[in-house]
């Protein structure tokens, strides 16, 4: 069938160039009405934006990047004398611009628009040998039947009027075999178009591409119609011809971090704190870095996505300011408000109910917890972690030859844990440092107070050598009890953006939330009537940085906080006989805030920078249940 | 044999063919075609299916997230029937699919486990078929969460994060990867800190994301602001509640130079601006986009100066009911734009002939709550799903979980035939994207087209 193409074929060829050069001149060819609103420039547009001038001005050349879009293919061609060859040895250490086209198509924002485009570019070079002698233009032809090298050299006579410098080679193939692995190689996805009467048309439909391809053979850019104009593609050349070095991937700048010698603070606590516990004599620089791997490993999670880290954020406190309580595994809701890690080495009791008291042990309960990390199985947590590549190796180097189990995995979370030290605050300086001017006026008022009249030190203690400012007691303050009796407003005020709040029905939340779980504290452990709602004593260092506050993250700000004890809690069967009403005038409130405001340890920019240093776990194309699908 | 194309296009993709371009067969009015990428070829005639992204339901079948095909060309025997569910292993928080430039592929996010599943789409439209799953996303991208919309550029795809692995804030950042799935490149969203040489044109600069779409003959890319994994990964109600967490959502959209990726400008648009669509017709040189919180249709347009500017221009319903405007889509004239408000189940149309001044002409109460539209080219059918996020949607009884098809007759919407995902079991719907044989130059399968008889005695 081919062969009795071939008058039609070099017609075909002539006519097209005839045709380009009408493009050439601007000449709109008649296309359907219903077409003009589906060209490239967007709807209305006849001709595409590569016909006309640009209606935009380009970023400088040399200030953007294009990083590589993988490898250019290869595969044998034919030039225009018939010589076959690799389309590599035609790249030949040059930047090119690889148009896929063939010789017949008549769209106008088709072929001919990449032949025009083409040709403007050559017709630039003429006014610049050096890019001449950098770049080459290749158009290669998908219609091995109708584009013989004959054609080609044919269709290439169109253009020579580009001018003589530059280089633009018209290629095609000797088969569809040949051309196949070309097209799939570029994702050229052609199809022959089908008549009225169901056989083959000679036309094909494609997506129109020209590829940019640097010298080490990498694609660079791909241009479909709508940036298909020559000013785009020498800015693009020229870009890449300034580029001093790789681009590479644009990795983030989201946060640096820069690694502490945690070992050393563990070993020396700040000014402020008790003596390290004897815990703390078992640390070692690997058991430390290992737990700290593992706290930012959200592979430690049932779907990999939660680490420990994402409840504790570091420069959230070690909790999290963006939430009161916190949410696990697949948004599942935790009824509590994220403790901080700050100084819990020093914590006898963990949790807000206090029901377990080592670090070690306590860390399966938010591992398996369904609404936390949602692990089935301690195994599964171990036999996970022993098939992750990172690991290998790493617990026997840190636990003299002992690998993954419950006892190391607990003991290197622990230690990590237990060196996020936090003291030397300005209060420290003044009462343990004697220095009288490290703490302000109000800060000091505020100091007597919270040991005086507003009895704050009754549970938050402190004593002449260090201060913990927790009891490591549970009380109860009312905040339970009038959670457990939905005791609310029955509208809620809801923020919807800076400076927009509505009050919006309870019902309207109710309808679009789950029922809260039930909350009795420390009574969930002892069964006792009277621990109804009590909770933690918590710490108060660095108190200024975890908000929000309270079991149940329900006061938004210290403030709060304060105002709620001054009130004397609220009222209950179980309330805590130490809660009363204090009587604190307003600047009372406001130096006791002064004083909790200056209990932020100097460190804590340090532990921060520690902790985004460290790697954070997610899956990699070798996780062990990753990539399972094909 | 008809034309094999006759009802698909490649829209600013250029075909090397008369015969295809003849083929059309009406003006488009309105389209959810046209919100997709402008590098894609769009089907123009009748959709053959409508793929719907569903999120698995602890407990409903099999319990995981799934492509759902259904067949929605009435001449087929299967109108308005599941024709296949592909399960795909876990709950990943589907929700926003996009194809590849040649509609080959089908990339289809899990905002929650970041994970990218590739359909083929194009080897059978009728049964796509899991190709590949980018399970590093969050690793190859420096720590972005939450792949959000999968938006075509020529040979590649942007994929618009959410948040970010560190603290599941809305700190966020679009990836650009290769049709083959291989990672490219990571462009933080501007933030005070680092505004990365963008103008910052009001008080915001959050660094937040949600969508993107493009306007490629301004060279502009317009990206809007959601929140992060923390928020839309929480309970709603508990949210609701919850002060610090109300906080955390966008208030910004950026304009970026498209062909550099870089921002251009940040603009205020507070309240959670989502989807974005960009006009059609030469100079309209504007896009827009609607808040969430506050319910607005905002207009980002260049003005007379050629600079970006963002301007609320339209309430959606009564704001301080907050009926939460979900999803929406412009005609291809431009002259109309659908919007779904979730909490109250409606879709309304407004008249955007003056795009400075959009008036609501009609509504519509599809159900208990709703979330996306998706049209066909001529705007004469309509396809509605009802789930927003897995743990947003609404509770009890309410927690309606459908798809419906309805037709548009310019004045009015008709119910066609609706099918409740909760009682096949299949899970809660959310993204919709049409497919269609002609697509790929295939015919419908035999056997599939219903007896003329049939077809006409309805």
């Amino acid at each position: 069938m081919m062969s009795g193409r071939g008058s039609q074929i070099r017609m075909s060829a002539l006519v097209m160039g005839a045709c380009l050069l009408l493009v050439l001149g601007l000449t709109i060819p008649a296309v359907p009405a219903d077409v003009k609103q589906e060209t490239a420039g967007g709807a209305g547009a006849q001709l595409a934006a590569g016909y006309g001038e640009l209606a935009y001005v380009l970023p400088a050349v040399g200030s953007y990047s294009l990083p590589p879009l993988g490898m250019a293919g290869n595969g044998r061609v034919l030039d225009e004398s018939g010589a076959a060859q690799d389309l590599h040895s035609l790249f030949a250490g040059k930047y090119v611009l690889l148009s896929f086209m063939y010789s017949s198509c008549q769209e106008v924002n088709g072929c001919p628009l990449s032949a025009h485009v083409l040709y403007k570019i050559k017709a630039a070079l003429q006014q610049d040998a050096g890019l001449a002698e950098k770049l080459r233009l290749i158009s290669l032809s998908f219609d091995p039947e109708h584009d013989t090298p004959e054609v080609m050299r044919l269709y290439a006579e169109n253009f020579r009027y580009a001018g003589a410098q530059g280089d633009w080679r018209f290629l095609t193939t000797a088969a569809q075999t040949e051309l196949r692995p070309l097209l799939t190689a570029y994702r050229q996805e052609i199809q022959r178009e089908i008549t009225v009467n169901g056989g083959q048309a000679d036309t094909y439909a494609h997506l129109l591409r020209v590829f940019l391809v640097d010298p080490q053979r990498r694609i660079r850019n791909i241009y479909s119609v709508g940036f298909l104009h020559p000013d785009v593609l020498l800015n693009d050349v020229r870009t890449l011809l300034q580029e001093q070095q790789q681009a590479g991937s644009r990795l983030p700048p989201l946060r640096q971090g820069k690694e502490a010698d945690l070992l050393a603070l563990a070993h020396n606590p700040p000014l402020g704190l008790p003596p390290a516990p004897e815990a703390f004599k078992a640390l070692t620089e690997d058991k430390i870095q290992l737990g700290r791997k593992l706290f930012f490993d959200r592979r430690l999670s049932i779907n990999n996505t939660f680490s420990c880290a994402m409840c504790h954020i570091p420069e959230q406190g070690f909790t999290s300011n963006e939430m009161a309580t916190a949410v696990g595994v697949e948004g599942r809701s935790v009824r509590r408000n994220s403790p901080s890690l700050y100084n819990v080495g020093y914590a006898s009791r963990l949790f807000h109910d206090g029901r377990d008291s080592k670090l070690e042990e306590q860390i399966w309960q938010p591992l398996m917890a369904r609404n936390e990390m949602a692990n089935p199985s301690v195994g599964y947590v171990l036999d996970k972690i022993r098939a992750i590549p990172d690991y290998q190796g790493w617990f026997e180097t840190a636990f003299a030859g002992q690998g993954v189990s419950m006892q190391t995995l607990g003991e290197a979370l622990a230690a990590y844990e237990r060196t996020l030290l936090s003291a030397d605050s300005a209060f420290d300086r003044w009462y343990y440092g004697k220095d009288a001017q490290a703490l302000g006026e109000d800060a000091q008022q505020g100091f007597r107070l919270f040991t005086g009249k507003a009895r704050c030190s009754t549970c938050h203690t402190l004593n002449e050598q260090a201060a913990l400012f927790t009891d490591n007691q549970l009380h109860n303050t009312g905040v339970g009890y009038r959670e457990s009796m939905g005791i609310h407003p029955a509208k809620q005020r809801v923020s919807l953006a800076p400076g927009v709040t509505v009050e919006v029905d309870q019902s309207i939340i109710e309808s679009v939330g789950e029922t809260p779980a039930p909350d009795l504290g420390l009574y969930e452990i002892t069964l006792n009537p009277a621990d109804r709602w009590k909770y933690r004593t918590a710490g108060l260092r660095n108190i200024a940085l975890t908000a929000p506050y309270m079991h149940n993250g329900s006061f938004a700000t210290l403030e709060e906080v304060i105002r709620f004890y001054n009130q004397g809690g609220i009222k209950n069967a179980t309330l805590s006989p130490l809660i009363q009403p204090l009587n604190l005038s307003d600047t009372e409130v406001g130096y006791l805030l002064a004083f909790l405001n200056a209990l932020t340890g100097s460190n804590v920019e340090m532990l921060a920078a520690d902790a985004l240093a460290a790697p954070v776990g997610d899956p990699v194309s070798t996780v062990p249940d990753g990539g399972k699908l094909q | 044999m008809k034309l094999i194309r006759k009802n698909a296009l490649f829209l600013p993709v250029a075909i090397c063919s008369v015969l295809t371009l003849v083929g059309l067969e009406s003006k488009p009015v309105a389209a959810d075609e046209t919100c997709m990428s402008p590098y894609m070829a769009k089907i123009t005639g009748q959709e053959d299916y409508v793929y719907v992204w569903t999120l698995g339901v602890e407990g409903l079948g099999d319990g995981q997230d799934k492509l759902v095909t259904v067949d929605v060309n009435p001449a087929s025997k299967n109108y308005g029937k599941v024709i296949q569910t592909l399960s795909v292993g876990g709950r990943n928080e589907a929700h926003h699919s996009g194809f590849t430039d040649d509609r080959k592929y089908l990339w289809a996010g899990g905002l929650d486990t970041n994970k990218l599943f590739i359909f083929d789409v194009s080897t059978d439209p009728a049964k796509p078929a899991l190709h590949k799953v980018i399970e590093d996303f969050t690793s190859a991208s420096g720590g972005v969460v939450g792949p959000h919309t999968t938006y075509a550029l020529p040979g590649r795809m942007l994929i618009t994060g959410l948040s970010n692995n560190k603290d599941h804030g809305g700190r966020t950042a679009m990836v650009e990867y290769t049709n083959d799935g291989e990672y490219v490149a990571t462009y933080w969203m501007p933030t005070d800190g680092d505004l990365n040489g963008a103008e910052k044109g009001g008080k915001f600069a959050d660094g937040y994301g949600y969508d993107v779409r493009a306007l490629p003959r301004r060279n502009v890319m317009v990206s809007s602001s959601f929140t992060g994994w923390s928020n839309y990964m929480m309970d709603f109600g508990k949210m609701l509640k919850d002060e610090e967490a109300m906080k955390r959502f966008g208030n910004t959209v950026v304009v970026w130079d498209l062909h550099a990726k870089k921002p251009k400008k940040v603009l205020d648009v507070p309240g959670a601006p989502l989807e974005i669509r960009c006009a059609w017709q030469e100079n309209h040189n504007w896009c827009v986009t609607t808040t969430a919180l506050t319910s607005k249709i905002w207009l980002i347009y260049e003005d007379d100066k050629q600079e970006w500017q963002a301007k609320p221009v339209a309430d959606i319903g009564d704001p301080a009911k907050v009926p939460l405007p979900v999803d929406i889509s412009i005609a291809a004239n431009d002259s109309g734009l659908w919007v779904d408000t979730f909490m109250d189940g409606k879709s309304r149309y407004f008249d955007m002939t003056d795009p400075f001044n959009p008036k609501q002409t009609y509504e519509a109460t599809i159900g208990k709550q709703l979330n996306m539209v998706s049209e066909s080219w001529d705007g004469k059918r309509l396809y509605y799903t009802s789930s927003l996020l897995a743990n947003w949607d609404k509770k009890g009884a309410d927690n309606e979980q459908f798809f419906k098809a309805y037709t548009w007759d310019g004045s009015s919407l008709t119910p066609k035939f609706a099918i409740d995902f909760t009682a096949e079991k299949l899970g809660r719907p959310h993204q919709m994207r049409f497919g269609a044989h002609s697509l790929y130059a295939q015919t419908r399968p035999a056997g599939q087209d219903k007896e003329l008889a049939t077809l006409e005695s309805k």
